[in-house]
């Protein structure tokens, strides 16, 4: 099990992460918010324990990559981003704004610590693998996270990705799957089934866990005993809630794209003020 | 060398070979086709630096993109229509957009596949690859040039497409620097400006040659660069000739006859007739020089579509 203390501050930083996503969703009147909250432990968990990223380092030839195959989380990554420093948290009042450096989706040349444009489905597995070869050539030790969604899956570039990472024994390229199971349809294995997720990608030749995406322990503990079998590429299966951490929209596909208003918005603030209460509460005890 | 007749994929790969001795951010992206690419000699040079990915063009172009992002300069060269129209969101998106310095080469372009059917042709390449943003789009028109185009597009920072045919073709020029967006007058004339690209032009030159003969005054312009446009010498030459026409191996719908309209629209005077193919699938039977013969392409045709125009 992960040290009690870095598990309180990686939970710590996303339940702020989760009030930013509230913060941009006040100025822009909505967003994709159910996809952004069943992913933000994880990118949480990177960003500010797992990853060597820092705002100083950006450019850094040998930091870690992360980036959003599914780019409609973008507010997950800003979130993350704006408290890890990246930007001042002003911005995160942009949201929705002309000219926005936050956009809906990711834009690399706008917003410092976003590594690709994303958004169209399909694509990002490609790119991370991409960098993951551009450091097995310059033998650079660097990893690259990517998240994809579910309910991106059917795409077949990721299958074609999945096949060029095994071959190229990417075990730099480390993939969540955020399992969420809703997509802006309905269920995700009524809307088109690609279960076994797992077994897909074993056999493509990928190493394969399943986990909670949502449980901070869980998160860090797989982190921590990467790379499996070296050679292989690393897909980690993470079981989501879709709309995780606001009480009232989770698991429903209502929340997919939240159109929200001020009172809803103050409602799931303060749960979070109590929750971030909570565990500033253990740190305290634990530090 | 000037008269010698060379394979262009051929000539192209081992121009990129040889680059990359001296510059090794270059890495080759082969879609099972990277022998019939010219790449045979980059592949038992740099083993390291050559990733063949099998059929699978979407993903070549995103991982050339996320290569790309750490300073790579990623050459993925196949059969056109199949690093143009299947990816072209993977283009647009993790190229364009993404502006990455990503060379793509579409081979075998046009009708040179003149028997392999619709599939394999690429006559909307122009088209589709210039409307993204910030894309350069490459047709060189020898041997010569696509040895200095190749050098100028890894030189070049930003996303490059670049055309090339199959077929031997005969080197017409002396050696010279290529310089992307610049065209150049091959012939000078006062009664028609001809503006060819890529492929036609050997074909275009021998028919000014023969017009000529004939007491026609043309202005010939060579194209290597297809976009960005060199709009100065069109713009000179059109308002001196009051006449243009566009020769190239593309649909004459979003190709260069298309892109030289446009400018052109605003200009006084100037009537533009646009030769190429016509917007259908094209014949797929019989040889190259049968189909080029077939729509007018050779130097016999252009010669009498010229005559035609200047007769109206």
């Amino acid at each position: 099990m992960a040290d009690k203390t870095r598990i309180l501050r990686a939970e710590l930083a996303a339940a702020k992460s989760r009030k930013n996503v509230f913060r941009m969703v006040r100025a822009g009147g909505h967003g994709h918010v159910g996809g952004a909250l069943s992913a933000i432990d994880i990118v949480a968990a990177l960003y500010f324990d797992i990853m060597n990223v820092s705002p100083e380092k950006k450019d850094a030839s040998d930091r870690d990559r992360f980036l959003l195959s599914a780019g409609h989380k973008c507010l997950a990554q800003y979130a993350v981003l704006a408290e890890k420093g990246y930007f001042d948290k002003s911005v995160l009042d942009t949201y929705g704004a002309l000219g926005s450096h936050i956009p809906g989706h990711p834009d690399m040349h706008k917003l410092p610590g976003v590594e690709a444009n994303t958004g169209a489905l399909g694509h990002g597995l490609s790119i991370a693998a991409g960098m993951a070869m551009a450091a097995k050539l310059d033998k650079l030790n660097y990893s690259v996270y990517a998240i994809t969604g579910d309910g991106e899956l059917p795409e077949g570039s990721n299958w074609e990705a999945a096949a060029a990472a095994a071959k190229f024994k990417l075990d730099n390229l480390i993939i969540f799957i955020d399992n969420n199971g809703l997509q802006i349809s309905g269920n995700v294995t009524d809307v088109m089934n690609m279960e076994p997720i797992d077994d897909k990608f074993r056999t493509f030749g990928w190493h394969v866990v399943t986990i909670n995406g949502n449980n901070m322990n869980e998160i860090l503990d797989t982190l921590d005993s990467l790379p499996y079998n070296g050679g292989k590429p690393i897909a980690i299966l993470c079981k989501t809630t879709k709309a995780k951490g606001l009480s009232f929209g989770e698991n429903n596909v209502n929340y997919h794209f939240w159109n929200a208003t001020e009172e809803l918005i103050q409602r799931a603030e303060a749960e979070l003020d109590e929750v971030i209460a909570q565990i500033e509460q253990q740190l305290e005890v634990v530090e | 060398m000037k008269g010698e007749i060379l394979d262009p994929r051929k000539e192209f790969g081992n121009a990129v070979t040889e680059l990359a001795k001296t510059n090794p951010d270059v890495v080759v992206f082969s879609a099972d086709s990277g022998k019939s690419s010219g790449f045979g000699n980059f592949a038992k040079l740099f083993p390291e630096r050559y990733f063949e990915c099998g059929i699978m063009e979407q993903g070549v172009v995103g991982m050339a993109a996320g290569m790309a992002t750490a300073g790579k300069i990623p050459v993925f060269c196949a059969i056109a229509p199949f690093v143009t129209a299947r990816p072209f969101e993977m283009v647009r998106n993790d190229l364009g957009y993404m502006k990455q310095n990503v060379k793509i080469v579409g081979r075998n372009c046009g009708i040179t596949y003149s028997d392999l059917g619709a599939t394999h042709q690429s006559l909307d390449d122009y088209a589709i690859m210039r409307i993204i943003p910030g894309m350069t789009i490459l047709a060189p028109q020898d041997p010569m040039e696509i040895r200095t185009a190749a050098k100028a597009m890894l030189e070049h920072n930003g996303p490059v497409y670049m055309r090339i045919g199959n077929p031997k073709i005969e080197e017409i020029f002396d050696e010279k620097p290529f310089v992307i967006g610049e065209g150049e007058i091959l012939a000078k004339g006062t009664d028609v400006t001809v503006i060819s690209t890529g492929s036609t032009t050997a074909d275009a030159i021998q028919a000014v040659h023969q017009l000529t003969k004939e007491g026609i005054s043309v202005e010939l312009i060579g194209m290597p660069t297809v976009w960005p446009l060199d709009k100065e010498l069109i713009l000179n030459s059109a308002r001196k000739t009051g006449k243009v026409i566009t020769v190239e191996e593309h649909y004459q719908n979003g190709g260069l006859g298309s892109i030289v309209t446009e400018l052109l629209s605003e200009e006084q005077g100037v009537i533009v007739r646009r030769l190429g193919l016509p917007n259908a699938y094209a014949i797929t039977c019989g040889d190259y020089r049968e189909l080029l013969h077939y729509y007018h392409l050779d130097s016999e045709g252009i010669a009498e579509k010229i005559t035609e125009y200047l007769h109206q």
